[in-house]
Parts: C-alpha cells; structure tokens; sequence
C-alpha cells in the first residue's frame, strides 16, 4: 500500500497506513507503548479505550483503539484507566442469600436510584449495550433482566466515566450477575463429581499409560 | 518460494464441493509433524551454555533472552523505596489472580504487581473453554490418559493427575465467586453443563461460557481481586529482576513502577510468578495470538535465579489464527469452531486434515498444503479456507448466538460466514515447557514459586484446548496455598519483616556469561515488545 494518511495521537501527527487500526498506528510510533493495551484486536481486554475525533466532525465518540480503523485526520486521544475512590466493597460470600437482593444492591450501590437518565452510558459503550436500561431494570428490582443486558460487557468502563452520578453501571451489572450464579447455579454432574470425590473414589491410576504404550 | 492458489480461483473450487472430500493421507502423523511442524525446523533449537539447565535444548530466541544481562544494576536499589510483603505475586492474569486470592484467604498479606493492567493477559482472551471432566461417562482417569496422550507422553504424571483431579473443586471455586457456565437443559435437577467436544480427547469435556470464557473467568478474578481488602494491587509496575539471599533462595523483586518511574524493592517472604508465555518473540516468525504483554520475563528471571526450566524448544502453534485482513493477522479463531461442525479446505476444495486432529498435527497439515502450493493467497496473505458453511444452515441456531465472539470477528474481517470462508493461518499460541514446579508449584529455587503458563510439565510437549484454563486456577490456587503456609510458618519464627535482599545472583550470573564467552551487552527482560524501547534509566544529571 502506497497511499499513507495522517492522524493525531495524544497531539502528535503520524503517518498511519489504511487499513490498520488507531493501535497499530500508535505501536508504529516513536515512544514505548506500555498502556493502554493488551489483547490488540480481539477487543475483549478494554485497555485501548480512547476519543476519537473524525475529520470534520464536531461530535467525539468513545471507541477502543485496536478496533477502529484509521481515517485521514482523525484526532486520537487515549483514556487512563483509574480507580476512582468511592468504591463499594462487598465480598462475594456476601452475595450468597438470595432473599436479600434488592436491600443489598442497594446497599452496595446506593448511586442506582439517582440515574438521570441522562444516556451518557449509552454513548459510551463500545458494545452498544443498553446500559442507561439495564439501570432502571435494577432499580425496579428486575434483576435478572439488568443482569442479562451486561452479558457481553468487557468492563471498559467507559459507561463508568461517563456517569455524572458515579454510578458505575457496569459493576452494578457485575455484580448482579454474579450474584445470580452464586445463587442458582447448581449443576447436578458437578456436585455429584464432587461428591464422589469426597468419598474418595475415582483416584488416578498414574502408571497406566505406561502399559498401553508398551503394549 | 512455493507458490499458492489465488483467492478468487479457491472460492471457485470449493462452491464446486457440495461436499468437500477428505483427502486421503500418506504420511504418518509422526512423519507429518517432524516435516512440517515449527518446532522440528533446523533453526528452531540450540542448547543452553549456562544454568541450571545448560545442555538443555531451547528455542535460540529465548535462549539469547535466558542468557542475557540483567536491566538494573546494584545503584538502581540504593535509592529505591522499600516495601515488604507476605506474598508477593508477579502477574495479574488468572494465575496471578487465583494465587493472590487463594494466599490471602489463607491469612497472609499479599501485593499483586502487574506489568500492564490487572486482567489484560492471556486469559481474558481465552475463547474455547475450560476442561472437567463431569459427565457420568467421563472421569478424571480419562482426562488424565487424553491429556498423556496429547502431550506425547511427556507431561510429569504427578502434576496431571492433579491438574484431573482439582478440576470439579476449581469449577466450584469459580461459581462460587460468580462465573457463569453455559448448561443444557437447566430446567432438570438443577441443570447439566455443556460440554463441548476439544481436539485429542476421548469425549465431549470442555466446560464453557459462550465462546468468551476467558472474558467472563477474568471480569469475576479481576472484581474479586480489586476488591480484596488483603491484596495490595500494583498495575503498571513490571518484575525487572528478582532479589536473593546469600543461601540463593529468593527473597522478593525489583519493580518499576511506570508512573512515577522509579524502581520500587519488594521484600517477600514468598514470591509466586505467574507472567504467563512468550508468544510475543513472534518464535519462527509466527504471528501470534497472544496479548501484549507476553514476553518471557517471568521465565528470565527465574533462569538466572537459578530455577529449572523444561521443554523450552515446544511451542503450540495454534492451526487457526486470522491470515486475512492484514489488520487482525495472527489474532485467534478459537477450535469451538472446529469442534462445532467447521470445515477446514485447501485451495483445491479439499479437506486435507481430520480438523479434530491434536492441533500439533492440524497445525502441521496446513503448513503442508501452502508448502506444496494448496495454499491460498489474499492480498498477498497466505492460508487455507476455514469454512463455517456447516455452522450456519438454516434449521440451525444464528452463529450471534452459538458463537459470538466468532460472529463478531467475523465482523471485523468484513466477512458473511454464511457465504464467505475465512483464511487462516497458524498462529504462535501457547508456551508448552517452562519452570520446573513441584505439587504445590515450588520451583527449584526456595521461596520462589511459579503457576500458569510460565510453568512446563503439566501438559508435556503439547497441550490440549482447555487445559491451560484449567492449570492456572488448579496451581495457581496450590501455590497461592502453599506460599500462605510458608510465610505463616517464617512469620511464626520471627516476627520482624523479611529480611532485605539483594542481586548478588546477578553479579554470578555476569561472570558465567563472560567465562562462556557470551554477549553482557543484551539485556532482558524485553518487558515490551515491539521496536521503541522503554528507558529504565533517567540520564545520571538527573537522578537524584
Ligand atoms: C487467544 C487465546 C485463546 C485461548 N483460549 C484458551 C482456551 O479456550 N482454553 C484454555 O484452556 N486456554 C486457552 N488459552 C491459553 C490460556 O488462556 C493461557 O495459557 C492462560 O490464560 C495463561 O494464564 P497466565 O495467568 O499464566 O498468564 P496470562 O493470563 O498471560 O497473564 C500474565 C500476566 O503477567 C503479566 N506480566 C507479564 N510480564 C510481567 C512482568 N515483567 N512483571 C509483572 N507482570 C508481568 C501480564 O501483564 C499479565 O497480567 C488461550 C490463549 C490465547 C492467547
Ligand atoms: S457496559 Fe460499560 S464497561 Fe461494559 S462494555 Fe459497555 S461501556 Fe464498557
Ligand atoms: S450515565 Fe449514569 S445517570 Fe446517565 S443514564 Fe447512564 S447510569 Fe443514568
Ligand atoms: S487492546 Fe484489548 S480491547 Fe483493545
């Protein structure tokens, strides 16, 4: 490929090749690349979150970087990834009964009833996940169908940065759907493995293998 | 150079197979991969010349990283901050993750330092699935004697018999902190779990999320581990050596820490690695299917501590990665697709492979068929047809809701997998050897640990799909275990901090490589890949 196009990183002009992704360009740049990356394309780490710009266009929209592909004059800038401090602890021995559901989301995330519906997380979500939805669902107590909604969520958590109510969406849904395996998911082959291994059956023969490759 | 079959005339020759036929095969599958597969090409061994496991075969890549320098010297710690620990863990993928998780439950204080973000490693891009073996047909017996088998009867039998037996514990431990797994027919007797059939075993055993398993086993790790009150967590802060006592057993590690770019010394009384594999060396030039961050330090640093390493000249090369677009090469098409019904077809429309072969052997028949000119080319990219015609008819579930992580891939390579095939290629996937552990994953090295892929002998010279998933929980929870009882043990005999020390192990390992006559001035580990270098060092003037 001939043809090479210019975009800017965290205010600096590169030279990209079309066709490669906002990662790509970057990596092929002058500086050690040591954030804001990790699976490089398979777009399921959330590390490469970043705005984008296009050429000509006011509006800047949320994307990861080892997805998108380059556009002439599309102006990058990557996000930090950070910890806020208002982090609610639970622990997940916590989430055990299911009777107390609803009074311990929210408890643990008191900030769900505030949503303003404002659809700041909607924007964000490289995913197209109804998030803004998936909040209501929660604070109307229907915490399966929340739960459902973040299915595919890779925890960006640029739905978390968007949110003027320090919200953080995404933990939320996390953390129903945890709390829904923990309580429900019983599988019968499991525990009955389980239980015959308490009995001490099914021990490993570890020489066997030796006789069959003899034979 | 060989010549390959142009994309346009290959899609004519498969739309004239409404059934493509398998070829017959002449060669013997011991034949097959000592012709084609990597690891047996003349340039892909040499033996190491010091260590523990000199005269030991390795790939020479990581033998020149193995027998390299050391980043730091002894000033670099003189005006380091000090922190110590009761565990400190080097790695924050579901090794790292389980081992922090299992040593603090066990009571002891613990940090976790990760090179890039805590979860962006190998395992949140884990796609295929985890093995237990469940079924009622099944037992761990047979998952022992598949993976044995798959792994050319190499593996140590202990740790596979471990790996089989710990399997049902870790998919409950897993549950219980809030993975999902999919299941059939959970209306009854609280539901059954999938299994999904993987290439090499004897039946239908690998446990799954959707076809993003890695993805949900991380986010649940990650959340945990975050929100542990007895885990110090330290993102963006790489292992750059490890530090010794007199006697040489280990007694912490030498962080950078990125941001405010200063070293930071770690005493511990017990340290566990888990830096996971090397797939980023791009070994034999291979693209690779791993995440950024995989470039064997844990492995160099263990080395010149003096830990044995195993099977450092096998590697798995992974027959699926995308050849086709430029953009995404190397990047993973998991073997659910094969194990699901897809097809793989040369650039005449032949099969040419059993496509639930041991990948080693998958991976070796496609090398085959571009070596004798079956290939196909695209834009100048070379690989075989993996063909999802079988995944997608009409009577059958939408591939968005069998296979998403697929669906969306092939998204991303602008593809309709119900018309168009994908090309594919092999990809440098998996690091087979690694440090030599014990039951409780102690390395040669007292106080020092390893769990994940860093680790060699638990799958031998090949590894089965969903056994690596596996590995990481099973030992990376038995080392986080045992390091709890060790620093409980030290603590009881003292209650002072662990004593400071040093990288006298690093000044013996330069006199080794000047008396083997060999280059001091490469330096490792690599920490990132990729050709700008990151400076440790700020120029003299302006240290303080
Ligand atoms: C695309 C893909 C799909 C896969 N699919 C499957 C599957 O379906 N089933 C299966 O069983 N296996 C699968 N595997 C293999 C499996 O995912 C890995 O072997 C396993 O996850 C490795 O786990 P780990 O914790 O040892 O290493 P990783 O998960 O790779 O974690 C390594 C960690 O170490 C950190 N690190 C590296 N260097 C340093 C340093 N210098 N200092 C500090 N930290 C450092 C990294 O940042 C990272 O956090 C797959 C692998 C890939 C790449
Ligand atoms: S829901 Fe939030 S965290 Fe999840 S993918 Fe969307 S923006 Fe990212
Ligand atoms: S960004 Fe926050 S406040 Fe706005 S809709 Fe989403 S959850 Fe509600
Ligand atoms: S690098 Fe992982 S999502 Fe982009």
């Amino acid at each position: 490929m001939s043809e090479t196009i210019c975009i800017s990183i965290d205010g600096k002009v590169m030279a990209a090749q079309p066709g490669d992704s906002i990662l790509q360009t970057r990596l092929h740049g002058p500086d050690a690349v040591t954030a804001n990356i990790g699976c490089m394309g398979q777009g399921v780490c959330g590390s490469c979150r970043c705005l984008v710009r296009k050429a000509g266009e006011r509006e800047t929209v949320s994307r990861l970087a080892c997805e998108t592909v380059v556009e002439d004059g599309m102006q990058v800038s990557f996000i930090d990834y950070y910890l806020p401090d208002h982090v609610h602890r639970y622990r997940p021995h916590d989430l055990r009964d299911g009777w107390q559901a609803l009074p311990q989301l929210q408890q643990t995330f008191p900030e769900t009833a505030h949503c303003r519906h404002c659809g700041g997380c909607d924007r964000a979500c490289p995913r197209g996940i109804p998030v803004q939805q998936g909040i209501a669902l929660a604070s109307r107590g229907e915490l399966q169908a929340a739960a459902a909604l973040f299915d595919p969520c890779i925890m960006c958590n640029l739905c978390t940065l968007a949110c003027p109510e320090n919200i953080r969406p995404n933990h939320v849904g996390l953390y129903l759907r945890r709390a829904q395996a923990i309580q429900n998911l019983r599988p019968g082959d499991l525990l009955r493995r389980l239980e015959q291994q308490a009995r001490g059956q099914l021990a490993i023969d570890t020489t066997a293998h030796l006789a069959r490759s003899e034979s | 150079m060989s010549t390959a079959i142009s994309y346009q005339q290959a899609c004519l020759n498969r739309a004239s197979h409404a059934t493509p036929p398998l070829r017959a095969d002449d060669l013997s599958r011991a034949a097959l991969l000592a012709q084609y597969h990597p690891d047996h090409a003349a340039d892909a061994s040499t033996l190491l010349q010091i260590g523990s496991s000199r005269g030991q075969p390795c790939h020479p890549l990581l033998a020149g990283l193995l027998q390299s320098n050391a980043l730091i010297d002894g000033f670099d710690l003189a005006g380091a901050e000090q922190r110590s620990t009761d565990v400190l863990v080097l790695g924050g993928g579901g090794a790292g993750a389980a081992a922090a998780l299992t040593a603090a439950r066990g009571g002891a204080d613990v940090m976790l330092a990760s090179k890039l973000r805590l979860g962006d490693s190998n395992t949140v891009m884990a796609e295929g699935g985890i093995q237990a073996a469940l079924a009622a047909s099944d037992s761990p017996q047979q998952h022992f004697d598949d993976a044995m088998r798959g792994g050319h009867n190499c593996a140590d039998p202990q740790l596979l018999a471990q790996l089989a037996s710990d399997a049902p514990g870790v998919i409950r431990w897993l549950i219980e902190l809030g993975m999902h797994f999919d299941l059939v027919d959970a209306s009854s007797d609280g539901g059954k779990l999938r299994y999904k059939q993987a290439g090499g075993c004897s039946q239908p055993r690998i446990l799954s999320y959707r076809d993003y398993t890695g993805l949900e086993m991380m986010c649940v790790l990650r959340e945990t581990v975050e929100l542990e009150p007895g885990i110090q967590l330290l993102n963006r802060c790489p292992v750059v050596e490890l530090l010794s006592h007199e006697d040489g057993s280990c007694a912490g590690a030498v962080l950078y820490d990125l941001e405010y770019q200063r070293f930071i010394v770690v005493s511990a009384r017990q340290t566990i690695l888990a830096t996971g594999g090397c797939g980023r060396l791009h070994l034999q030039g291979f693209p690779t299917s791993n995440h950024y961050g995989a470039t064997a330090d844990g492995l160099v640093l263990a080395y010149r501590l003096g830990a044995q390493l195993r099977d450092m000249d096998a590697f798995q090369y992974h027959p699926t990665g995308v050849a086709w677009p430029q953009r995404l090469r190397g990047g993973l098409i998991s073997e659910a697709a094969r194990s699901a019904g897809a097809m793989l077809l040369n650039g005449l429309g032949e099969r040419f492979v059993d496509e639930l072969a041991p990948r080693d052997v998958v991976t070796a028949a496609i090398l085959r068929e571009c070596a004798a000119g079956r290939g196909i080319v695209r834009d100048g990219q070379q690989g075989v047809f993996l063909d999802l015609r079988r995944l997608c008819g009409p009577d059958l579930p939408a591939l968005a809701s069998q296979l998403p992580a697929l669906q969306h891939l092939a998204d991303k390579c602008g593809i309709d997998p119900t018309r168009e095939p994908m090309l594919v290629y092999p990809t440098l996937h998996y690091q087979n050897g690694g440090v030599v552990i014990d039951s409780q994953g102690q390395s040669s090295v007292p106080g020092l640990l390893c769990a994940g892929e860093i680790t060699g002998g638990i799958h031998g010279r090949n590894r089965l799909m969903g056994n690596a998933l596996l590995d990481i929980l099973a030992f990376g929870r038995r080392a986080g275990r045992q390091a709890a009882r060790q620093a409980q043990a030290a603590r009881n005999k003292s209650s002072l901090p662990p004593l400071r020390g040093g990288i006298e192990h690093v000044y013996r390992w330069q006199r080794q490589l000047a008396l083997a006559g060999l280059d001091a001035s490469q330096q490792a580990p690599l920490l990132y890949p990729g050709q700008a270098r990151l400076t440790l060092h700020r120029p003299a003037s302006a240290r303080a």
